[in-house]
């Protein structure tokens, strides 16, 4: 009988086991009280968590965004708003399956006081109630969907951008552009895709323009060959194309339109993450001429952006991107909160955010709509090589859309 | 040589002779053994909340929902001897049915259980006739198929917010009219209920008749036509109730994460809640679950510490588990159980 | 008639598709026909061999880059091949060696995500290749001509392989009875490595000469796997004929099928998918010798 029972209480030591190493993780005291907001780390510091994809397909957008939250805090001594930071990161990942969870422990076990990132819109919604309930504030860095939560709270803010806000601004601009000519619109068949490309129809039909045709290609890399829907715009008439791609889409789109459609006078435009950081280089000359919507370029004319594009080329030895400014200016919106927060608790500083006013960022200065996204200025850009390097090259501030 | 068929899935050909899937039929002790256990291990479980912080509670309510997902796989894999990549779209729906009444119908939690249960089972049912047909790599192929489309129906439907995910998920309420929980300690309660509810049929399950005819035809369903079994039957009731079990975790999952995205039913999901069977031992209960813990804890709790290295370290656990737990984490009590002489079918006493 | 004008360009791009998922995938159903091993890192091979691409030309092609570059990737190919055969040689339950080898693949993204980063990369077409002909009165990529030329010189070579040459005869009987190809003196085990090197050699390079279409960049592993996946169950697993007519479908299905059904583009590959197993479950060119030979 003895061998049984051996059997039987290796089995039985498991579940011990591994409550046991979870409780290594624990602070204790049970999980049945309330929720307990950011402790605040001792006096003079605070603690801050920092939640970017840092493996997966988004790795190289977590990484400019670590970089420019990391920048600010160089730049500023390892402090915001004079508090010590003490950083605790974590790999948001592919989507909500590992950035929710690792997310969530940033705030409820790390007891951070605030937490900058996410890429992903989906993680970013759902981690809504758990920043609510824990009143640690969550200052996306990212995601873009177009409504992040149904009500704005204290603990809910955005230095980046909605999907409709970045190419709303383009409307009236290609419509002036184009005149009485039509415009087929392209975009990856995911939430974000019909958003981006749904805020430029919307401004567009506004102003009066007339849409050729409009199709939404099957999302996240599955989509390699245009020449189809290239083909359905030749076919329709258009004048232009105004497209949403990112990532790998954006480089195999700028690059099948300039083989099957350069030269026939089509002009392509689009959401500024079409020609955006490293697939710019990717591009190539095929990028050459087109004109996109966004808040930021590295090519900025003004001193706080030169100062910054300096700055970052120094520490990094590469040009930042609007990743790299939304988490810059996440940590900036952090330091000007921490200095009129009464503490460094969560819930101080989510009514602090509330109080910070005008934010003096790289893209301009910005202020938080009632929303707690970004009333900020949109750029027209055009891809051209300047002193033999190609870049966005700003054209002009674009009207509100 | 064929495709991946039922006797391979199960048998470990790396043993000379034919090894027997389960230790021996305990006799009465031994069973009882068991009980006490798991009335043990669920006494542990149940105390949780009253000494464990919110955190590595959310963490155990995660893994529950996940084990409860891994169970209604092995239940298919490792008890019938059809590998599948399909119940995260069962397990997905039946999250999104709980959402979507919590949303627009009641907070009950109950309700929101036996909705999502339900609309899981009239889905499974109806792609069941369909994939049970087939068998061995057709089959998870098959089942990849339901995955896809079902994921890719998620991403596509208003209904659902799109790839967005479903968010505005109200808590859950126990009592009718009921005030919504809030605090991890309570949800876990519910969701371990579930998990134990759910882990209880499937024991049943698998000690009935019914068990036994599930493991006749991963033994050998040639065999067993040739008695005279009607297999199709069979196989499309355990389809049926696996996609039902996948169904119940999901609502769990809801109630625990009050956000559903079309990730949740994804073959990413889909490969480490297969994979957990293999570790776990399939044909065994307890040996998945006790997997799908470990899983899930290298997958959230090292891979947020690790720096992004999360996938590489559950790679490096899943090759060596191959080399060292030749029959999975169950073979660890097996091994010595086994020596006692080969029986055919069934080792009831070993499942938790 | 208007209809097969105003498509045909599409069409071709299809059977451009299809060529150099053939390439890839026929690697797949071979070892899996042959070895009995369902090899999941295989994508990550095709993945490799794209970022061979990336390695070799990076700094700009040229044809004896571009030349070197196929060298390279068929040798870290063969060589990824034979560790795994290496690996799985003691493997035999199909369940665990989709867990080994998902190991090895959730391995082998994390490290190449380490070395190269997760920015897209792009490979450029050797120059040479690089241009546009006229084709049906609109400009036409010459590199995907050549990509159809390539995937059907593999087809016919791989067919003359196995079917006309004592090698081949080899593969086939070992597959038959091993015992008694090792009793006339073969080592059958240098024949299942050589096998699978070949198959992961022929990845590496289909992943490769996909990297003008497709890019390097993290996720593609897993997109190749699936597409490969899909081919070889559609087919038929071990079949040749079946690898390449299962890979022109899913080329065809994902030009022509999405520009026909935009609306549904999504769901198209797997609808008919599922389709095709419902109808033949054995795939539509079940091999002849191996699969469905019994044991």
């Amino acid at each position: 009988m003895s061998f049984l029972s051996a059997s039987f209480l290796r089995k039985a030591a498991v579940v011990p086991a591994l409550v046991g190493a979870m409780m290594l993780t624990a602070c204790g005291g049970g999980s049945l009280g309330g929720g307990s907001g950011g402790s605040g780390g001792t006096s003079g510091s605070v603690k801050i968590g920092l939640s970017v994809p840092k493996s997966g397909t988004y790795a190289a957008l977590g990484k400019d965004m670590e970089q420019g939250f990391k920048l600010y805090l160089t730049q500023n001594d390892n402090k915001l708003g004079g508090k010590t930071v003490q950083l605790v990161e974590t790999d948001e990942g592919n989507g909500p399956q590992t950035g929710i969870p690792a997310t969530e422990r940033l705030v409820t076990q790390d007891q951070v006081s605030a937490v900058v990132g996410l890429v992903n819109s989906a993680t970013a919604s759902g981690l809504a109630n758990t920043f609510n309930q824990n009143k640690v504030p969550l200052i996306v860095a990212n995601a873009g969907s177009d409504k992040l939560v149904d009500t704005p709270s204290d603990y809910i803010w955005r230095t980046s951008f909605t999907n409709g806000g970045v190419n709303a601004p383009m409307g009236a601009k290609v419509k002036e552009e184009i005149g009485s000519g039509s415009v087929y619109l392209l975009g990856s068949d995911y939430a974000a895709g019909k958003e981006q490309v749904g805020g430029f129809k919307k401004a567009f039909t506004a102003a009066g323009g007339k849409v050729a045709g409009e199709e939404y290609t099957p999302p996240f890399g599955a989509t390699t060959d245009w020449q189809p829907y290239l083909n359905n715009v030749r076919n329709s008439g258009a004048k232009a194309v105004y497209v949403f791609y990112a990532g790998s889409e954006a480089v195999g789109f700028v690059k099948q339109f300039k083989q099957f459609l350069g030269g026939t006078g089509i002009k392509l435009y689009g959401s500024g993450f079409l020609t955006e950081g490293s697939v710019l280089d990717a591009q190539g000359d095929a990028a050459n001429g087109v004109q996109t919507s966004l808040h930021y370029s590295d090519q900025l004319d003004n001193p706080k952006n030169k100062e910054f594009v300096k700055a970052y080329s120094d520490a990094y030895k590469t040009s930042p991107t609007v990743y790299s400014v939304q988490a810059y200016d996440a940590a900036n919106v952090l330091a000007e909160a921490l200095k009129k927060a009464d503490g460094t608790t969560g819930e101080a500083i989510g009514a602090a955010i509330g109080k910070v006013g005008q934010i003096d960022s790289p893209r301009g200065t910005w202020s938080f709509n009632a929303q707690h996204d970004p009333d900020q200025k949109y750029y027209l850009r055009e891809v051209r090589v300047v002193d033999g390097k190609r870049v966005n090259a700003v054209v002009e501030e674009l009207k509100a859309g | 040589m064929s495709t991946i068929n039922n006797e391979k899935t199960t048998v470990d050909p790396g043993t000379k002779t034919p090894a027997p899937r389960h230790a021996v039929r305990g006799g009465g002790r031994r069973r009882w053994l068991g009980l006490l256990l798991a009335v043990v291990a669920l006494l542990v479980l149940a105390s949780v909340p009253l000494w464990l912080s919110p955190y590595p509670v959310t963490m155990l309510s995660r893994i529950l929902a996940f084990a409860l997902l891994v169970v209604s796989v092995d239940l298919l894999t490792g008890y019938t001897g059809l590998p599948t990549l399909g119940q995260v779209a069962y397990f997905g729906a039946g999250a999104y049915a709980a959402g979507l009444t919590g949303i627009y119908l009641t907070t009950n939690a109950f309700v929101q259980m036996v909705v999502g249960t339900l609309v899981a089972a009239a889905l499974a049912l109806v792609t069941g006739i369909v994939a049970v047909r087939t068998k061995g790599f057709v089959f998870l192929m098959v089942t990849l198929a339901i995955t896809e489309l079902a994921h890719k129906q998620a991403e596509a439907m208003a209904l659902t917010g799109g790839s967005n995910g479903l968010s505005g998920i109200p808590g859950i309420s126990i009592l009718p009219g009921g005030e919504p929980i809030a605090l991890v300690g309570y949800l876990y309660w519910w969701v371990l209920f579930v998990f134990a509810l759910g882990v209880a049929l499937s024991v049943i399950l698998v000690r009935s008749p019914m068990g036994r005819s599930m493991r006749g035809i991963r033994d050998g369903e040639e065999r067993m036509r040739a008695i005279g079994r009607r297999t199709f039957m069979v196989k499309l009731v355990a389809f049926t109730f696996a996609g039902s079990l996948a169904g119940m975790a999901g609502t769990a999952w809801t109630a625990q994460a009050r956000f559903v995205s079309p990730g949740d039913m994804a073959f990413a999901l889909a490969a480490i809640a297969l994979l957990s069977v293999v570790f776990g031992g399939a044909g065994t209960i307890w040996g998945p679950i006790v997997a799908a813990a470990i899983v899930i804890l290298i997958r959230d709790e090292i891979g947020a510490i690790a720096d992004g290295r999360g996938g590489m370290i559950l790679g490096f656990v899943f090759v060596l588990a191959v080399f060292l737990l030749p029959r999975g984490i169950a073979g660890l009590s097996r091994r010595r159980a086994a020596a006692v002489g080969p029986t055919p079918i069934a080792g009831e006493g070993d499942e938790l | 008639m208007d209809w097969f004008v105003a498509n045909s360009v599409t069409m071709v791009n299809g059977i451009a598709l299809g060529a150099v998922l053939f390439i890839v995938a026929i690697g797949l159903s071979l070892v899996f026909g042959t070895m009995d091993v369902l090899n999941l890192a295989h994508g990550s091979i095709a993945l490799i061999g794209a970022y061979v691409g990336v390695a070799v030309l990076g700094g700009g092609a040229s044809s004896a880059l571009s030349f070197a570059a196929v060298l390279v990737a068929a040798l870290v190919g063969l060589l990824a091949g034979v560790l795994l055969a290496v690996l799985t040689t003691s493997v035999r339950d199909h369940l665990r060696q989709a867990m080994l080898t998902l190991g090895v693949a959730m391995i082998v993204g994390d490290l190449l995500l380490m070395v190269f980063g997760g920015d897209v990369k792009t490979v450029p077409p050797p120059p040479a290749l690089a241009g546009s002909v006229p084709f049906l009165g609109a400009p036409y990529p010459v590199y995907r001509l050549v990509l159809i030329g390539v995937g059907l010189v593999v087809g016919i070579g791989l067919w003359l392989l196995l079917e006309k040459t004592t090698i081949g005869a080899v593969v086939r009987a070992t597959v038959n009875d091993r015992g008694m190809v090792e009793a006339i003196g073969v080592r059958t085990r240098l024949v299942l490595a050589g096998v699978f090197g070949g198959g992961a050699a022929l990845a590496a390079v289909g992943g490769l000469i996909a990297s003008p279409l497709m890019g390097a960049q993290p996720g593609n592993d897993n997109l190749m796997l699936v597409y490969a996946l899909v081919i070889v169950v559609i087919g038929g697993l071990g079949s040749l004929k079946g690898a390449a007519v299962g890979a022109l479908l899913v080329g065809e299905v994902q030009t022509v099928g999405v520009a026909l059904l935009s609306g549904y583009a999504s769901f198209l590959m797997f609808a008919v998918m599922a389709a095709i197993l419902l109808i033949k479950p054995a795939g539509l060119l079940p091999s002849k010798h191996g699969h469905g030979g019994g044991h």
